[in-house]
């Protein structure tokens, strides 16, 4: 009887709220095709897999592959640059945006503050390989703008992106010199949501704009920076793996091989996709525990968080 | 020591004057309104004063400096919001002593501040709570409490009562009203509420358009306003304003309204009017007779609805045409009230106002200066 009028109730629900699904379709499917679909095939992390059998005849191997991996040093060393280029792209990468949109916004609104603002944001549109381009293009040890900077001033050419010390700061700085501007439009943006009453009244209060910045503006925009900094680390493995590939060569493997081109290696170019899908699921497995843990003591400490 | 002083104040945004060159003398420790319709420009003189705007012409002097170019911060003057400009952040202890920490104050005794402050407005237990967490009206004692505690020469207020409802405004401004008496600081406050104005003020200022229109006491802006607009603005409901021709009548001038109703004109007003002059009687809703008690002139009406207010009702009629509101006590009964079919006008509290300049005729202030 109860149930009935439950069934009822949602028929009546549907029938109300149709357009809402009928939006909300497209989402969904996209989600269920590209990737819960995709997740039947994970099962080869823990089968010995094969293109001729298939993933269903394939014979159960449990967790061997798993053992390969981390009796293998090179995916030991993938983990490590993993967590060490994350590490440093998060310590750098995440205060540059919000630096940047503090400084744009004690410039005055106008033609300079918008000129300088499209500079920042112009290398977001520009493609990855066009970036990867510009950056071996600048550090070339003959032609590149660096070196010739550095032979002017008496020193010996550098090539740089075959040396394993200087692949990390290059490929972290390129990175934010992509993306920091692009990303700065989000606390820009919460910067503008803060009430200028508030300001008012701290210039009242005799407030200068460097305590202005420090006691007003940045803990009204701190609900956004932590929002920010979940998703950051929830993404913290993925370490922009295309612009590694672009830009690494075998001699700088041993600091920017991460797991994310490891399985790259290991599945497209050594046929080897159970392995590379065990890495894979372990890769995900980490990312998910990373994004539990950020959200939970977020929501703990600042009651801000993302669900 | 605290006086505020605008010569000839102006406010100018590109070429467009809002603020036309105002003077107003603001003595210590002194309650002054600043009312006026939206857009008058009673926000910008205030923010002009607070230094958040800049001033574009004239001078202005707060005790006997003049601070044009002095920053907000040395005017020693703290504002109190519209919207209270809480810090969501801070908890209400933090946000009143905000000003005292910025000035580095010592840390003893901004916790002595602030729990005299909090204790002044009642909010002790409340000191640990974020503004999300309170009520409307005790966010706006928190506002007042981040003013007070800096002990400033003056306090500007910038409708502080109209985020909260009917009741908590009564009671906010008796509280605004206790506070002025007891720490007796030079005041500006801006409303557009003209009841607000009338309990609040020792003067009212009277603002239209970027100029001052009248200032006075609340009972000298009731009495004796100088113009059509100080008189529909203060007062309410406002002032019924009647069309009328001045004429010579049995005993002196009279102000004719209808081939059969003519108000008898004061000797002072007499003298200022000519004949055939076309003017404007003002009759205050209240000063209307339904009895006449001898001799006043009666003027017919039709009655169009009654509004019982309780001990009060409002008549909305019609006279020759054109609308008019009576005030009359009730005494519990209004059935009568529809069979009005005339009323009888106090002359003694008649205003006439030139028609063309809306000036009144006769203005008590100028004849005596
Ligand atoms: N930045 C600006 N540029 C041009 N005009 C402005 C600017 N700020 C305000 N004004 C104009 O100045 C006039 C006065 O504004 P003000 O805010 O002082 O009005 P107000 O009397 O406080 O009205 P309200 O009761 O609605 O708050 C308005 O006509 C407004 O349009
Ligand atoms: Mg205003």
């Amino acid at each position: 009887m109860k149930n009935s009028s439950r069934t009822s109730s949602l028929i009546q629900h549907f029938k109300r709220e149709w357009q809402i699904y009928l939006l909300l379709a497209p989402l969904v499917i996209w989600f269920l095709l590209f990737l819960y679909k995709p997740m039947y095939g994970l099962q080869i992390a823990f089968k010995d897999f094969s293109l001729f059998k298939g993933v269903d005849a394939s014979p159960w191997v449990g967790l061997e592959h798993f053992r390969t991996l981390f009796d293998s040093d090179m995916f030991i060393r993938a983990i490590k640059n993993t967590f060490i280029i994350s590490f440093l792209n998060l310590l750098i990468g995440f205060p540059t945006p919000i630096i940047l949109a503090l400084m744009f916004n004690e410039i005055a609104q106008g033609k300079f503050r918008k000129s300088l603002q499209t500079i920042v944001y112009l290398p977001h549109f520009i493609s990855l390989v066009i970036i990867a381009g510009i950056v071996i293009n600048i550090f070339s040890p003959s032609t590149g703008v660096v070196n010739l900077l550095l032979q002017k001033l008496g020193f010996e050419p550098i090539y740089f992106l075959t040396q394993p010390e200087w692949f990390r700061p290059i490929f972290i700085g390129s990175g934010i010199w992509q993306e920091a501007g692009f990303q700065s439009i989000v606390y820009l943006a919460a910067i503008a949501g803060v009430s200028p009453s508030l300001y008012e009244s701290a210039v009242v209060d005799g407030a200068s704009r460097w305590q202005m910045m420090w006691k007003i503006t940045l803990p009204c925009i701190l609900p956004t920076i932590i929002i920010m900094l979940i998703i950051r680390i929830g993404n913290l493995l993925e370490v922009g793996f295309e612009l590694i590939i672009l830009l690494y060569q075998p001699s700088t493997f041993q600091t920017a091989d991460v797991i994310n081109t490891f399985i790259y290696r290991q599945g497209l170019v050594g046929n080897q996709y159970d392995v590379a899908a065990a890495a894979g699921l372990f890769n995900a497995v980490v990312a998910f525990v990373l994004v539990m843990a950020a959200n939970t003591i977020s929501r703990r400490l600042t009651r801000t968080s993302l669900w | 020591m605290s006086q505020v002083v605008l010569e000839k104040i102006v406010k100018r945004y590109a070429e467009v004057d809002v603020v036309h060159g105002i003077d107003l003398t603001v003595d210590s420790k002194e309650f002054v309104v600043l009312v006026g319709p939206s857009g008058c420009g009673k926000s910008t003189t205030l923010r002009m004063i607070a230094g958040l705007e800049e001033i574009s012409d004239g001078t202005l002097s707060i005790g006997d400096r003049v601070v044009n170019d002095v920053a907000p911060k040395d005017r020693d003057v703290a504002m109190v919001f519209q919207n209270y400009a809480l810090y969501p952040h801070l908890n209400v202890a933090e946000n009143i002593a905000f000003g005292l920490r910025i000035r580095k104050v010592d840390k003893a005794e901004i916790t002595r501040s602030v729990n005299e402050v909090a204790e002044i407005l009642g909010l002790t237990n409340y000191l640990e709570r974020k503004p999300a967490d309170l009520s409307g009206g005790q966010r706006q004692r928190v506002a007042m409490g981040r003013a007070i505690v800096r002990h400033p020469e003056v306090f500007l207020f910038d409708e502080p009562l109209s985020n909260l409802d009917a009741q908590l405004r009564t009671q906010m401004r008796a509280e605004i009203k206790r506070l002025h008496s007891r720490l007796g600081v030079t005041s500006i406050y801006v409303t557009h509420d003209q009841v607000e104005a009338m309990t609040l003020a020792d003067r009212i200022v009277v603002m239209s358009a970027g100029r001052i229109e009248q200032i006075g006491t609340p009972m000298e802006l009731f009495m004796n306003p100088v113009n059509r607009f100080v008189a529909g603005f203060i007062g309410s409901p406002p002032m019924n304003q009647v069309k009328a021709t001045i004429a010579d009548g049995a005993d002196g001038s009279v102000a004719r309204i209808s081939d059969t109703v003519s108000i008898p004109l004061s000797r002072a007003e007499g003298l200022a009017a000519a004949n055939g002059q076309s003017v404007i009687v003002g009759i205050r809703p209240e000063d209307v007779l339904l009895e006449a008690s001898g001799g006043e002139p009666s003027v017919p009406l039709d009655v169009n609805l009654i509004e019982p207010l309780g001990s009060e009702a409002l008549i909305h009629a019609s006279v020759g045409g054109e609308p008019f509101v009576i005030k009359t006590p009730t005494h519990g009964d209004i059935s009568h009230l529809n069979d009005i079919k005339q009323f009888h006008v106090d002359v003694s509290r008649v205003k006439i106002f030139d028609e063309k300049s809306g000036s009144a005729l006769y203005q008590a202030d100028k004849a005596v200066g």
